[in-house]
């Protein structure tokens, strides 16, 4: 009888700080998305569009919308090497507006852009003109020369 | 307004709610007025849910899509078995197959036992009462809702077609997954309604009952995860054979704690004093991880791949799952302050009681870990509107928390299934040197072969804790896997000695299901830890027939490319454009001096010209698309001249009774088209909803062949799409496989993995099906075997 209350006693200890510690560590280390900001690959992205239209519109920058979500595989690699690669990250974080857009809550401007799966990338301009698409997970190799000459050709207009 | 469908819903929730009311007069009251019209009834309720499904089956059949779900998950153009599949695709109708499962159950427990004992009468009362809430729950989100239903603007509307099955579920594996769980779900309720009773009553009986239906269960959810797995592991994007996305694991805690319970229940049936609380609590349990399970899908509130999206049920489950919970835990507290002490004598350490236990202890661990890790996301989300991932890697955190209690519950399986008392000190030894060798290994430092993949760029954002835990070496998993498989065929050499057949053929049985856990473990180990793959290989269309280089020893040689509908019907048929013959036919009142789109094949022509100047010419011509055949006709100033034979699609205006000026013949009913509404069928038709491309492989490995076969990519015109790639296992337990992603460009991209001793993981999985059958066959009554 004692072997197998003290057994379950530290079971349930150990249940208990699993809980708290993984909890923990997920709020302050993992943390996706919050009221106003997501934050994936290492980028802060707003998660409002008609905010990130306002800014656009105010630093005359192009917009950058990744649709994501939680459950998406490809995303998170997509997010590790080609939204986190150092160049791809340097351009966005300056000069382009981010947004992100999670599938699971904003559906709706996913069916606005004709988005159906995750990870899709659409550039705007400030008023609401598709600049370009990228649908699926690329690589940066890819990526890179996309990012620049869609914000070469913005400047250029 | 309500259908005939809902009106029987109600009908047998009032005959289910007699029966139940007999019950509970014979239990409180002792009243035996309504008692033998107990068992007719539930019968009469069970036939009644036998025949809405078949009735539902046969709407999705006849596409009768003025039902919003045959309208939402059917379409003309679908092969039979998908349409009968359909009617499990979505909500209403796995509430219905749930709600029907259950009362078979019901219907099998009034037949075998014929309510004669208390506890086949209490165990009928929880389980009609759990009957009765998925009838609500069937009722509420119900399959029989017609599209007229607050749209009165559509009465007398009936759509030609319905929007069909999402490309992704038209395959095999969802003619079987989808049933096998519900199946599984609902025989959940025999094993939790007869745990509540003996927690309730301590009722002797309950565990013969609820263990033959628990093993049951098992078969179904374990078989039910399995094919999801295999279905996964064929589609793109879904991270393989298990993934830790939140709805596959929801099912697989339910699973973890039944195996948990059969393993209470195979002590607790020869001591009565043995587990008398951890077994009914594990088995109520269960059923409530069912109930979650349903939530984690239905409720909106888990972000998965494979979600069904939210629901007007999701807070009733919600209100299921809290009162179930709360009633086992009162229950279980109560009988453990009645009893104290008395229950057993010190057990001791090393008792094969305690090793059971602490496996006990093991399968709510690892339950915990899966259960907290799909839920306290959800958890944040609800209550701080935060998104939070449970680490850099979603399955990172399930792998790295597993591991360890996996380790340490292989260790007691090898123990347990080696336990002799007369030789424990001997064994104790063993149990030493094993474990010593796999804390070892656990240091081992290699390449790259631990617990999270060292080379994943996820691995450098975990935290130190999940990392210290990732590096642990998966060679140690060896040391207990081997010390496992031996002890397991020590125990199997012990039955095949035994001389009477049925304690045999069940050990025969057990030594399976437990050699299954071997080979899963070293399958999922294996494959995880060294598949090859090869990302992004394009290759162009007019490369076929020669061997492309794809890297790492391995080329592609594409050999055919070809396309084709999914419904074989060549030009006519159901896959034809426009409206189906037969359905003007059979009601031409709705289409005459109407416009209608037909197609088929020219089975008459004949032709007039005016007497008049200028002449115009006529072309009267029969199209038969397979359904019936109509005749139509088209005029023109210049002489037509239509082949027999080939696929046409008219559009124009249809006429009736009309008579040919000049041949004086009578058509009862004509379609007038102008020349220009007339054109040749093309095979790759408008109301083609299903296109399958193919591409024929050939694999090689330094330059020999080592693979060939053929990938497919089928494509729904709705958007949707499913992979079907080329997988060829080679003997030594190694697929090679191709997933193609549909043409683009001209060219034909491919993703080429090798993948090692993922065989070992099926293989295992047959013989925990194999394994349980056998145990289940041979059922024994008596205490002991």
């Amino acid at each position: 009888m004692k072997t197998k209350k003290l057994l379950s006693i530290i079971v349930l200890v150990l249940i208990l700080a699993i809980a708290y510690g993984t909890y923990t560590i997920a709020i302050s280390d993992f943390t996706l998305s919050d009221g106003n900001n997501s934050y994936l690959g290492g980028i802060t992205w707003n998660r409002s569009l008609d905010n990130g239209f306002q800014m656009a519109k105010e630093q005359n920058k192009p917009i950058v919308v990744y649709f994501w979500a939680v459950w998406c595989q490809y995303c998170a690699g997509f997010q590790a090497n080609t939204l986190g690669n150092p160049e791809v990250k340097k351009i966005l974080e300056e000069d382009y507006v981010l947004v992100a857009m999670d599938l699971d809550r904003d559906r709706d401007v996913a069916r606005k852009y004709g988005v159906s799966y995750p990870p899709y990338v659409l550039f705007l301009d400030g008023n609401d003109n598709v600049l370009e698409r990228v649908a699926g997970a690329v690589d940066a190799k890819t990526f890179l020369p996309i990012v620049t000459e869609v914000r070469d050709k913005f400047r250029r207009k | 307004m309500a259908d005939t469908g809902d009106y029987l819903l109600y009908f047998s929730i009032a005959v289910s709610a007699v029966a139940l009311a007999g019950l509970l007069l014979k239990e409180l009251r002792n009243n035996d007025i309504l008692s033998k019209f107990i068992s007719p009834l539930i019968f009469l309720t069970t036939g009644i849910l036998a025949f809405l499904y078949l009735l539902l089956t046969y709407y999705f059949i006849a596409g009768n899509f003025i039902y919003e779900y045959v309208w939402q998950y059917s379409s003309r153009d679908l092969p039979l078995i998908y349409k009968i599949s359909g009617v499990w695709a979505g909500q209403p109708g796995t509430y219905l197959l749930w709600v029907l499962v259950v009362f078979l159950s019901s219907a099998w427990l009034a037949f075998t036992t014929r309510h004669e004992t208390a506890l086949a009468r209490r165990t009928q009362i929880i389980t009609l009462l759990t009957g009765i809430f998925f009838i609500i729950l069937t009722i509420i989100q119900t399959p029989f809702k017609t599209i007229y239903e607050g749209r009165p603007d559509l009465i007398g509307f009936i759509p030609p077609d319905g929007n069909g099955l999402n490309a992704l579920l038209v395959n095999f594996w969802m003619i079987v997954h989808p049933p096998l769980m519900f199946i599984g779900y609902a025989a959940m309720t025999i094993p939790f309604a007869a745990a509540i009773v003996y927690l309730i009553t301590k009722e002797d009986g309950w565990e013969e009952l609820g263990r033959q239906w628990a093993r049951f269960t098992w078969l179904f959810l374990g078989l039910g995860i399995a094919v999801g797995g295999v279905w996964a592991y064929l589609v793109l994007g879904w991270g393989g054979f298990w993934a830790w996305d939140p709805v596959e694991t929801a099912s697989f805690i339910p699973w973890l704690t039944l195996t948990g319970f059969l393993h209470a229940a195979a002590l607790h049936r020869k001591n009565k004093a043995t587990f008398s609380i951890a077994a009914p609590v594990l088995a109520a349990i269960s059923f409530i991880l069912v109930v979650y399970a349903a939530i984690v899908v239905r409720s909106g509130l888990f972000n998965s791949v494979h979600a069904f999206g939210e629901t007007s049920t999701g807070t009733l489950l919600i209100i299921l799952v809290v009162v179930t919970f709360i009633v086992t835990l009162l229950l279980g507290m109560r009988r453990y302050f009645e009893e104290p002490g008395k229950e057993e004598e010190e057990w001791g350490l090393w008792s094969k009681r305690n090793i059971f236990y602490i496996s006990l202890l093991l399968f709510v661990i690892l339950s915990f870990i899966s259960l907290w890790g799909i839920s306290f996301p959800a958890f944040i989300q609800l209550t701080q509107g935060l998104k939070v991932n449970v680490a850099s890697d979603t399955k990172n955190f399930f792998n790295l928390w597993s591991y360890p209690f996996t380790i340490i519950l292989l260790l007691a399986l090898g123990f347990c299934l080696n336990y002799k008392e007369s030789e424990k000190e001997e064994q104790k030894k063993i149990l030493y040197a094993v474990t010593a060798i796999t804390v070892i290994a656990m240091f081992a430092r290699t390449e790259n072969f631990y617990v999270l993949d060292h080379n994943s760029p996820f691995f450098t954002r975990e935290p130190q804790i999940y990392k210290l835990l990732g590096s642990i070496s998966l060679l140690s998993i060896f040391p207990p896997l081997i010390y496992a498989a031996y002890a397991t065929i020590q125990r199997l050499m012990g039955y095949l000695r035994l001389g009477s057949t049925r304690p045999k053929v069940k050990g025969i049985g057990l030594a399976m299901v437990h050699f299954g856990v071997v080979l899963i473990l070293f399958g999922a180990v294996i494959s995880s830890s060294f598949t090859h793959s090869n990302d992004r290989i394009n290759v162009p269309l007019s490369a076929k027939g020669e061997l492309l280089d794809v890297g790492g020893g391995y080329g592609i040689k594409l050999i055919d490319y070809s396309t084709r509908s999914l419904t074989e019907t060549t030009g006519s048929g159901a896959g034809s454009p426009g409206t189906r013959i037969s359905s003007i036919k059979s009601d031409p009142a709705s289409y005459v001096n109407n416009n209608v789109v037909v197609s088929g094949k020219v089975t008459g022509v004949a032709y007039t010209q005016s007497n008049t100047t200028p002449v115009t010419y006529t072309a009267y011509f029969e199209l038969n698309d397979g359904t019936g055949s109509i005749w139509a006709a088209t005029q023109s100033a210049e002489p037509i001249t239509i082949p027999e034979g080939i696929d046409l699609t008219a559009s124009g205006f249809i006429m009736a009774d009309f008579t040919s000026p000049s041949t004086k013949t009578t058509y009862d009913l004509i379609v007038f088209s102008q020349p220009d509404g007339i054109s040749e069928t093309s095979t790759v038709s408008g109301s083609d909803k299903y296109r399958v491309q193919s591409a024929k492989l050939e694999v090689y490995q330094n330059n020999q062949k080592i693979a060939s076969g053929t990938a497919e990519y089928l494509e729904g015109k709705d958007g949707g799409s499913g992979t079907f790639p080329m997988v060829s296992s080679g003997i030594t337990g190694t697929d090679v496989y191709v997933i193609f992603q549909g043409v683009g460009g001209g060219f034909v991209p491919l993703t080429l993995k090798i993948i090692p001793a993922i065989n070992f993981t099926w293989l295992g999985i047959l013989l925990f099906a194999i394994g349980i059958i056998l145990i289940m066959a041979m059922k024994t009554k008596s205490r002991g075997d």
